[in-house]
């Protein structure tokens, strides 16, 4: 079976490099973490993946579909969850997944049985009729998450898919996330949150000026940052300061 | 300058945030160029019009008539002005909860947002009429320069009565239907005074004469109710007055809103869940084309300002008509009424693509998705032209029932003015009074300028197709 993520020698450039011949392989089923110092490149890393940026250099390839060369193919499979919820303020939750469904074509009847139950779920099934303008930040999260599943893909990109969420809604989010993976889905998350990479992923890299820097279960993080017995935490300060 | 957070530093906070909102800085750089030529145009214009007021001089009770008019008709424009403004800076900016959260006394910051939209809401009038007071007062009629206090009187009224009015309605109706109803305002007014311009052309002369009789004042207008207008003329204790009078009602609203205001009673009622289930517990929509033109269409009709800005392109043809049937032989009836139709349609046309463009305000997630790029564009003309032809639907059979042979013309018009002005709009659409509450406002007056241009001539190419005999009015000679 091919990889759920293949970037090789991904470079990008604002005047300066942000993203510096980043390679990064991430296998079906897998919950990989990427984590790094504010301005290290992850938004941007995800970006690429998510077809929205077109790289200066390399390729990148989502469960053997190519991104730069078939956009739209490699986009009917993937979900990307921004850091600021995409959302449409005038439209309610159950408004705004019909229009999710219909962009990635999502037969009626199959999307509207899964918007009902994504909204049940996540606990906005009494706010599914009211317009998102209302929303809290931790609500439109969740809608923009059930929008990000409601065409069940193959490979989730999420930007720190925890932001304002309250702790109950955060757990929820994390088992949905992994029984994703568990489906067999990829998933690739940004987070400032330690604990959470250090608990959901199977496997972390951190990145820094649009360098790799380490990759690995916390095991190999530590061996690699020299910190033996250390938190994710000391790993990562360790990497990072240098 | 000023020691911070005391009055005049927020104030002058407060001018420069409005300045930088204000609809001249926020649509184009270089519009202030233009903007200074034509003030000076209509200053040389007041010059020449204040040689004449001097030359001819009216009787008092003629000229009492014409301030109190002039009051009444600024009171009401700035009023609906004022209403939108004070919406905006209680409820649109956003800030209101940092102000109130900072030590900075609650009841400062709401005194200096009034005074904002006061200075705001009178900028144009004072501007307007100061050209006129100044080309007076060169003659010698330094009267005539009472207008400045007076119409900052008048506009301090004005917002300490939309405050009231815009905390009322918000908590009873919410944001939206407030800002309509001062919109409304502006247009029902608008409208009148245009109507009532053109009175003498519609109403015999003798109706019209005891209607003005019937308004005159007696002699050198005596009472209470002529004090504004004589304050206006430049009267001492009438201006005295009105200055004492405006701000006292500034004070009464003040204390009145104050406490709302600090506890944050006034913001909070703008917070309401909008949306019903009545309509919306239908089957999805098959495929991306229909759910993308489904959301146009739900974002055109929830678009805050859609009804009043159709109802006001509407409006707008009404002076159109009563000049057109006053004035020209060449056309009547239902051959003048295509043209209008043609140019309603390149500016309703213009305008909704202008929101469809501005209310997307996530491009990404549709970026995101595994469709063309040209699609949403696709879609967005599809959605504006829709709702144009659903509009236009019912005068162009109106149209068909008087005079169907004016059909063919009128429909290549509207066609034409349709995709010349969409396309237009994509590309330049024009400035939208708001997208949205907090939402950055986009579009360029060039695009209002060129749409309003285009549409003219599709409806003049109408005109001429339907008239052909007009081509003689319009030609020299």
């Amino acid at each position: 079976m091919s990889e759920a993520l293949c970037v090789r020698g991904l470079s990008k450039s604002f005047g300066r490099p942000v993203i510096a011949g980043l390679d990064l392989s991430i296998a079906p089923g897998e919950f990989y973490a990427l984590l790094g110092p504010n301005g290290a490149g992850k938004t941007t890393t995800l970006r690429m993946i998510a077809g929205l940026m077109r790289p200066d250099a390399g390729s990148v390839s989502v469960f053997g579909r190519d991104v730069l060369a078939n956009p739209l193919g490699a986009k009917a499979i993937m979900a990307w969850l921004p850091d600021e919820p995409l959302l449409y303020d005038r439209l309610s939750p159950m408004e705004y997944l019909e229009f999710v469904a219909g962009l990635w074509r999502v037969e009626p009847a199959l999307a509207k049985s899964r918007a009902e139950e994504l909204l049940e779920t996540l606990g906005l099934w009494a706010h599914r009729f009211e317009r998102c303008e209302g929303f809290s930040r931790g609500m439109k999260q969740k809608t923009v998450l059930a929008g990000a599943l409601i065409h069940e893909p193959r490979f989730l990109l999420l930007d720190e898919p925890f932001t304002g969420l309250d702790a109950a809604s955060a757990r929820l989010v994390k088992e949905i996330l992994q029984a994703r993976a568990q489906a067999g889905a990829a998933v690739i998350l940004t987070t400032h949150i330690l604990d959470v990479a250090e608990r959901l992923a199977t496997r972390i890299g951190i990145i820094s000026g649009g360098r790799l820097l380490a990759e690995g279960d916390l095991a190999a993080l530590q061996r690699q940052a020299g910190v033996a017995h250390g938190s994710l935490e000391d790993v990562f300060l360790q990497l990072t300061a240098a | 300058m000023f020691k911070p957070a005391g009055f005049p530093w927020l104030f002058l906070n407060e001018a420069r945030v409005l300045w930088r909102g204000s609809i001249l800085v926020r649509t184009h750089k270089y519009v202030l160029a233009p903007v200074i030529i034509v003030g000076l145009m209509f200053q040389g214009i007041a010059l020449a019009l204040a040689a004449q007021i001097v030359r001819h001089p009216l009787p008092l009770g003629q000229m009492v008539l014409v301030a109190d008019l002039n009051l009444f008709f600024f009171f009401w424009l700035m009023l609906s002005r004022a209403m939108t403004a004070a919406i905006d800076v209680l409820y649109g900016r956003g800030d209101v909860d940092f102000l109130l959260a900072s030590p900075i006394p609650p009841g400062r910051v709401l005194a200096v947002r009034m005074l904002g939209v006061a200075g705001s809401v009178a900028a144009p009038w004072v501007l307007l009429g100061g050209v006129l007071a100044n080309a007076l007062a060169v003659f010698g009629q330094a009267w005539a320069l009472a207008i400045y206090p007076m119409l900052l009187a008048e506009a301090v009224v004005v917002a300490a009565l939309a405050f009231a009015l815009v905390v009322l309605l918000v908590g009873w109706t919410g944001p939206k239907l407030a800002r309509r109803a001062g919109h409304m305002l502006a247009l029902v007014m608008g409208v009148f005074i245009f109507a009532l311009g053109q009175a003498p052309r519609f109403l015999p002369p003798a109706a019209l004469g005891h209607f003005w009789l019937a308004l005159l004042p007696a002699g050198d207008a005596p009472g209470l109710q002529y004090v504004f207008a004589k304050g206006l003329l430049g009267q001492p204790w009438p201006l005295a007055f009105s200055l004492v009078f405006s701000g006292t009602v500034f004070l009464f609203a003040w204390v009145m809103l104050d406490a709302r205001f600090a506890s944050g009673t006034i913001t909070a009622a703008a917070y309401r869940p909008g949306g019903s289930a009545a309509r919306q517990g239908g089957a999805f929509r098959a495929g991306p084309f229909a759910a993308v033109l489904m959301k146009n269409l739900r974002l055109l009709t929830r678009f805050p300002g859609v009804v009043t800005q159709t109802v006001y392109r509407s409006l707008t043809l009404v002076p159109v008509v009563m000049i057109l049937t006053g004035r020209l032989r060449t056309g009547s009836g239902v051959e003048i009424v295509a043209p209008l139709l043609v140019f309603l349609t390149g500016q309703l046309a213009l305008f909704f693509i202008s929101v469809m463009v501005g209310s997307d305000e996530s491009p990404e997630l549709a970026a995101s998705a595994p469709v063309a790029p040209g699609f949403l564009r696709r879609a967005a003309l599809v959605a504006a032209g829709y709702a144009t032809l659903v509009l236009m639907a019912l005068p162009v059979t109106g149209v068909l029932a008087r005079d169907g042979v004016l059909l063919p013309s009128l429909l290549l018009g509207m066609a034409g003015v349709l995709v010349s002005n969409l396309a237009l709009g994509l590309r330049l659409p024009i400035p939208l009074v708001r997208a949205d509450f907090g939402k950055a406002q986009t579009g360029t007056v060039l695009g209002l300028i060129l749409g309003v241009g285009v549409s003219s001539v599709w409806s003049l190419a109408v005109w001429l197709l339907v008239t052909p005999r007009a081509l003689w009015w319009l030609l020299p000679g």
